[in-house]
């Protein structure tokens, strides 16, 4: 898995490519961590080129939203599709955020 | 020595009946009469009966002019001077002729272009005048003009250049030249006879007289020396080491090596090559040659009687 | 443990260092020696060389001044004969002064041609000589037995034309000294030409020469001597050889080729050395010559190499006796420098053999040289005390290891304790046959499955997974498992259990762990199903005779995450022969070596060829799919599956 991430007027755009599972995911954690520890509040984080996700991957997800939502910010989802989709449409958690079709959208969602 | 009077076919005689006879070669001591030394030494005249003694010859004791004297009883003498003096009239008699084969011969310098007969015409040659009939003869045989230089008792003057070629018996002056530095291959040699010139040498004479009056004691002698050169050849080394002790004696200015050379060429005078005569033969060819080569040259008045000159029962085994 | 190799003492450092050092050392002097040899050899002997070669000059200029000395007067008497009358007046006189005046001239004589100075005499030649007492006394040469026309001294110079030396001879009148005579012609010069009448002679005794030259002695056994032109021996310490012996007669007998060529030169004036073993004293030896030009004789001067090399020997002894003590010195000194080297290491060994031995509190050997043996021991102790650490941490992480291997085993038996594992699970029941399994991976992953009659009609069943891994996740499934039977019993549709049961996992779930759970309650008389779901992977549902399907699920949040989540119930009717299937992840995303997952369409595949298959059966040929499927791939997640078939004859019950 790899993590790219480019700060935006608005937010900072995470871009997460390939597998994110119980392996991976740690190392989401800690980009997002990064971020957040330098005092961002808005994050998105585009999906359109993950090829899978575990339920440790959603944990993840949900640890990372709790701490925006604990300090008022956002977690925002963009390029959900095929099987990514699929386990987040099954384990409820495309509800939990925000979801947009591309970075583009999502920034914008954030006014 | 008592041995020897048991031996079956030796001679009769005993220790105090020896007859006293003395001998003297013709030249000082040296392995020219190795066979009269050895048989002293070895008692082979002593064992037939004769108390011998050796006189000590020399240039200055002439063996012809002893015998003739009745200075000494028995002599050497080549055949050229037993002819000539039985020709003067001196009634000695060849009792037994050992060296069969000349060994008179030229020697001449090869550098100064002498490689044939035919190089000698003009040159100066050495000549011993005792012993100058042969290359006499040689010269006129093969029509050389040759300035004849008398010669001395050695070769000196030959080494020193003095003359083109020089007379030397092989046995002695031949080897002394190569002992003088001169290489073999330095010079030429002409052995007379090998050129139709083969005068025999050394002889046994004695008086006529001492024949007649006791035929035993001579047969004795010449049997005696015969036994003594046959053993002299047959063991060179011992008789190398009599002869050597006779020359020590008379403190004679040659060496050891120089008698080994000529005991060697001795044997092959004495007995040559091809030549089976009992030892001490002399052949009526022979004698006829050189009393003819003798009288040829106007030396010899008279022709021998083969019989008169020479008795070949002593020599007889 | 292998024993350290103990350095052998013949082959150790020590050895080597002292055989490279003197083997070294040692071609090192060799070469240098032997220069030093062959230089000194070379200066030596061309020192000898120019010595020998002047005492052979000074000998032959001792012998030539001699000769030289003798030949003056007779030179002068001949030229004095020359060009006047002769008679016994004039000329007696003048060889008796001759003779009296020249103490080197033993004798002389005036020898004239046959007739030549007395018609009436053949041999003429007045002789004067030193007799005894130092008077001159007096002898007229020639007669038939001493014919001196025919002697060397006579015939040579006649024949040459010019003076002559003799050949040495013993003297036959004097007591056998030897003597050598020169001779000068002499001619009648009044005629138109020179005509040869005779020479003038003078005697010299050689006899003080030889004795002179004899007894000369270079070295130990050195010697000289003196060779006529013919090669015999004229002057030389073995007196036997003198005028017996020539140069070529020896070179005959003792078959030397090279002494007659050193013979022949010599004999023809050359001047020169030649290397050439003595006849008389059988060694090895230097020869030295030159010609002494008055007679054409040959001084020969002869030094043994050994006594000419005595010297630079005796030299070479004493080098060699220096170097043998140099040599021993060099040796104590390199055993004891290697042994100063190697004692620290012998000790430095040791302690490193006793570190392999595993005794790391061991203190190494001190040194104080600043070496590289200090190096390697500060090295050594390094890498003790790195060992030490080593070791130590391995301890702790063994511990530490052992401490997760043994939470795991309390995970795994948290989780396994908490499963029913009794089939079938209810005997007596036929209206339905179930059979679950759950294969926990090594880190357990928290999946539950759990049934469980709610009365006699209504069977409950459930399949969950936790998000975590190990004790966590196993408490949070024992939590879960727990509050699911506790609130199902309560006789709540299942979306009213997840509802229950999300609110208190929600409570004080700060590890934001979560689990999704499916689950069911079956009418076993009319196989109506009642089910909801809570973001969990929807079951296959076979029915008799149909293909298997992914049973539709009304999407659900996980549990645990949200309080405020609802969950909806689904129904559908089972027929008898149907069959369900429930299963967590760890089937569908089990992975073989290329990541490739088991997917849901192989799980429906594989269903479709198990539509007659009892539970049991139906859960081992999946798990046993899964496995092929992974082949050697560890498995990364606990896989669960859990298998109900409904054969709907509960009129019976």
């Amino acid at each position: 898995m790899e993590c790219t991430s480019r700060k935006m007027d608005k937010a900072v755009v995470i871009q997460v490519t390939g597998r994110m599972d119980a392996v991976t995911a740690p190392d989401f954690d800690a980009a997002c961590g990064a971020w957040i520890d330098q005092g961002e509040t808005r994050l998105v984080v585009d999906l359109t080129a993950l090829d899978y996700i575990s339920s440790a991957g959603l944990r993840s997800f949900l640890v990372v939203g709790k701490r925006l939502k604990g300090s008022g910010g956002t977690l925002a989802l963009s390029g959900l599709d095929g099987m990514v989709r699929e386990v987040f449409d099954l384990s409820g958690f495309a509800a939990l955020f925000p979801v947009h079709p591309c970075p583009e959208t999502a920034l914008e969602a954030l006014g | 020595m008592v041995l020897w009077l048991w031996l079956p076919g030796a001679d009769t005689g005993r220790a105090e009946t020896l007859k006293s006879y003395d001998f003297l070669p013709q030249w000082s001591p040296q392995a020219q009469f190795a066979g009269y030394y050895v048989a002293a030494a070895k008692g082979f005249y002593e064992r037939r009966g004769l108390a011998l003694t050796i006189l000590r010859g020399g240039p200055e004791r002439p063996v012809g002019a002893q015998l003739a004297a009745g200075l000494v009883d028995f002599g050497t003498l080549f055949l050229t001077e037993g002819l000539v003096l039985r020709d003067q009239g001196i009634p000695l008699v060849n009792v037994g002729q050992l060296v069969q084969r000349s060994a008179l011969m030229l020697v001449a310098h090869k550098e100064r272009g002498i490689r044939t007969p035919e190089d000698l015409n003009g040159r100066r040659v050495s000549v011993w005048e005792a012993f100058q009939l042969q290359p006499r003869a040689f010269f006129l045989r093969h029509e050389l003009d040759v300035t004849v230089v008398p010669q001395g008792n050695n070769v000196n003057l030959f080494l020193m250049g003095g003359v083109d070629a020089t007379s030397a018996m092989w046995y002695n002056e031949y080897y002394t030249i190569l002992n003088a530095g001169i290489d073999t291959d330095e010079i030429t040699t002409f052995r007379l006879a090998d050129h139709g010139l083969n005068f025999p040498e050394d002889g046994i004479y004695c008086r006529e007289e001492t024949l007649q009056r006791d035929p035993a004691a001579v047969r004795a002698f010449v049997q005696g020396s015969i036994d003594g050169w046959r053993y002299a050849f047959d063991n060179p080394e011992e008789a190398i080491e009599i002869v050597m002790t006779h020359i020590q004696a008379a403190n004679l200015p040659t060496n050891r090596v120089h008698q080994r050379w000529m005991l060697a060429r001795m044997a092959d005078i004495i007995r040559p090559a091809g030549h089976h005569r009992p030892m001490g033969t002399l052949t009526d060819s022979d004698l006829r040659f050189v009393a003819e080569q003798l009288h040829h040259s106007g030396i010899l008045h008279t022709q021998p009687d083969y019989l008169e000159f020479h008795d070949p029962r002593p020599s007889t085994r | 443990m292998t024993r350290a190799p103990r350095p052998d003492k013949q082959r150790g450092l020590a050895f080597r260092l002292a055989l490279f050092i003197l083997t070294s050392t040692t071609l090192i002097f060799l070469a240098a020696f032997g220069y030093n040899y062959y230089c000194s050899r070379h200066v030596v002997l061309k020192n000898v060389r120019e010595s020998a070669m002047h005492l052979a000059q000074a000998t032959v200029l001792r012998i030539e001044s001699k000769l030289r000395a003798v030949e003056a007067p007779p030179r002068m008497t001949a030229r004095h004969l020359e060009g006047r009358p002769l008679s016994n007046a004039l000329l007696l006189p003048l060889i008796h002064d001759m003779v009296a005046g020249s103490p080197e001239i033993y004798g002389g004589a005036a020898a004239f041609e046959p007739h030549g100075f007395d018609p009436e005499h053949r041999f003429y030649a007045p002789y004067f000589f030193h007799a005894e007492g130092g008077r001159i006394a007096f002898n007229q040469l020639g007669s038939e037995a001493y014919n001196y026309f025919l002697r060397d001294w006579y015939q040579i110079p006649r024949e040459l034309d010019r003076p002559a030396w003799s050949e040495p001879y013993f003297d036959e009148g004097g007591g056998g000294i030897l003597m050598s005579t020169f001779a000068h012609p002499f001619y009648d010069l009044s005629a138109d030409q020179r005509v040869f009448r005779g020479v003038v002679t003078a005697d010299i005794s050689l006899e003080a020469l030889v004795t002179e030259i004899g007894a000369i002695a270079l070295y130990e056994t050195g010697y000289a001597f003196v060779i006529s032109r013919n090669g015999a021996f004229l002057a030389h310490p073995d007196e036997q050889l003198i005028m017996r012996e020539s140069i070529f007669s020896v070179a005959a007998d003792r078959q030397m080729p090279e002494l007659r060529a050193i013979g022949r030169e010599m004999i023809r004036g050359g001047t020169g050395f030649a290397a050439v073993t003595s006849v008389h004293t059988g060694k090895r030896s230097l020869l030295a010559y030159a010609p002494v030009p008055a007679a054409d004789w040959s001084v020969g001067v002869m030094i043994p190499e050994r006594e000419l090399l005595a010297d630079i020997r005796a030299l070479n002894h004493t080098v060699l006796a220096i170097a043998a003590a140099g040599f021993t010195l060099l040796f104590l000194v390199v055993v004891a420098i290697s042994r100063s080297i190697t004692r620290p290491l012998h000790r430095l060994v040791a302690a490193t053999t006793e570190i392999a031995r595993g005794n790391l509190e061991i203190k190494l050997p001190t040194t104080h040289i600043g070496d590289e043996v200090q190096v390697l021991t500060h090295s050594v102790d390094e890498m003790r005390l790195a060992l030490k650490e080593y070791i130590a941490n391995l301890t702790e992480t063994t511990k530490a290891k052992e401490r997760i291997e043994s939470e795991l085993k309390i995970a795994r038996a948290i989780q396994m304790n908490f499963l029913p594992k009794r089939f079938p699970p209810f005997p007596e029941q036929t209206a339905f046959d179930l059979f679950a399994a759950l294969e926990p991976a090594k880190e357990v992953g928290g999946d539950l499955y759990d049934f469980f009659m709610l009365d006699a009609r209504h069977l409950f069943f459930s399949v969950g997974d936790v998000s975590d891994k190990g004790v966590p996740a196993a408490l949070f499934m024992a939590v879960t498992k727990t509050l699911m039977k506790g609130i199902a019993e309560q006789g709540l549709t299942p979306a009213d259990v997840l509802d229950r049961v999300n609110v208190e996992l929600c409570q004080g779930n700060d590890a934001a762990m979560f689990v999704t759970v499916v689950c069911g309650m079956l009418d076993i008389t009319t196989g109506e199903l009642v089910y909801s779901n809570a973001g969990h992977n929807p079951p296959v549902l076979l029915r008799a005779g149909g293909a298997p399907e992914m049973l539709p699920v009304s999407p659900g949040l996980v549990l645990g995450v949200m309080e405020e989540a609802t969950y909806a119930t689904s129904t559908i009717r089972l027929t008898p022969g149907d069959r369900l299937l429930l299963y967590t992840d760890g089937v569908t995303e089990a992975m073989d070596a290329g990541q490739r997952l088991f997917s849901d369409e192989r799980l429906l595949g594989e269903m479709a060829g198990l539509a007659a298959a009892e539970p049991r059966r139906m859960v081992e040929r999946i798990m046993a799919a899964v496995h092929a499927h992974a082949g050697g791939t560890p498995q990364s997640d606990d896989i669960t599956l859990l298998a109900l078939q409904y054969k709907g004859n509960a009129e019976s019950f």
